[in-house]
């Protein structure tokens, strides 16, 4: 459900593949502690779009960059998601999960910035291993 | 009835088959060129990962995410995967405007490991963002 009050919705363009807001991630830019617990990501002025009216299929997509940094920690708490319809299998851990960033909309003169990252929270986090499609087995 | 000299059944049978080879050559001609396919290269089909098949309520291949659903954005992928959602924060704007940001569908995910394109297992690390 997108809030009534939404204004900007941020995110990479689907992929002709139909690839769905997914980019690579750049040489140094996702960083693992020794002991698997701590997933950093890092990067820098992403090309994305603001599609305000997301997911109206006619909503307008003007293009924007962000930079953000998010860090995932494992709580411990095992997860084991597994659908065998849907060929996957994901064995990890709870996690918590916190934000950075910042976007610029450079055609219409508009940038945010977010609060520093000890202020975000998700409420939902999981971190892990998983298979699917022909690893599946 | 005239009879054309030289003319019979099987002659207009190996004609028509000639024409066809010819036009077969020529289909085939045609789509190595629209393709753009160089001379020595393969045509297996990108590196590009393969979006997970299953559609969401808005028609995208995407993964909403949450318990006992698919973390990972790639199909035919093995890895590490980690995904976050309902995400809520501040942040301000350009002219001094507090805008707060995050919804339930605000989120996240990072994979990293082997995943299958071009008819082979490939490497790499891709966010959903």
């Amino acid at each position: 459900m997108v809030p009534a009050n939404q204004t900007h919705d941020f995110h990479p363009p689907i992929a002709p593949s139909g690839l769905y807001w997914v980019v690579p991630v750049p040489a140094g830019g996702l960083n693992i502690s020794p002991d698997g617990n701590t997933i950093t990501l890092e990067m820098r002025n992403v090309p994305i779009v603001d599609q305000p009216r997301w997911p109206s299929l006619d909503s307008i997509a003007t293009p924007a960059r962000m930079t953000f940094k998010m860090v995932w920690k494992s709580t411990g708490q095992p997860v084991f998601y597994e659908n065998a319809s849907r060929q996957f299998r994901f064995k990890g851990t709870r996690a918590q999960c916190q934000l950075e960033a910042q976007v610029e909309v450079p055609s219409i003169g508009f940038s945010w910035k977010s609060d520093a990252i000890g202020t975000s929270r998700a409420d939902f986090a999981v971190m892990g291993e998983e298979v699917n499609g022909r690893y599946y087995v | 009835m005239t009879s054309v000299p030289g003319s019979c059944p099987l002659c207009n049978r190996r004609r028509f088959l000639k024409s066809f080879a010819w036009a077969a050559t020529a289909f085939v001609a045609g789509e190595r060129s629209s393709g753009q396919q160089a001379a020595g290269e393969t045509a297996n089909g990108g590196t590009e990962p393969y979006p997970i098949p299953w559609l969401d309520k808005n028609g995208s291949h995407n993964q909403p995410a949450g318990p006992d659903l698919e973390p990972s954005h790639i199909y035919h992928f093995k890895g590490r995967v980690a995904r976050c959602s309902t995400f809520t924060g501040m942040g301000t704007d350009n002219n001094g405007n507090r805008i707060a940001f995050g919804s339930p569908t605000t989120d996240y995910g990072v994979m990293q490991g082997d995943y299958w394109a071009a008819r082979t297992t490939q490497h790499g690390a891709f966010t959903h963002i």
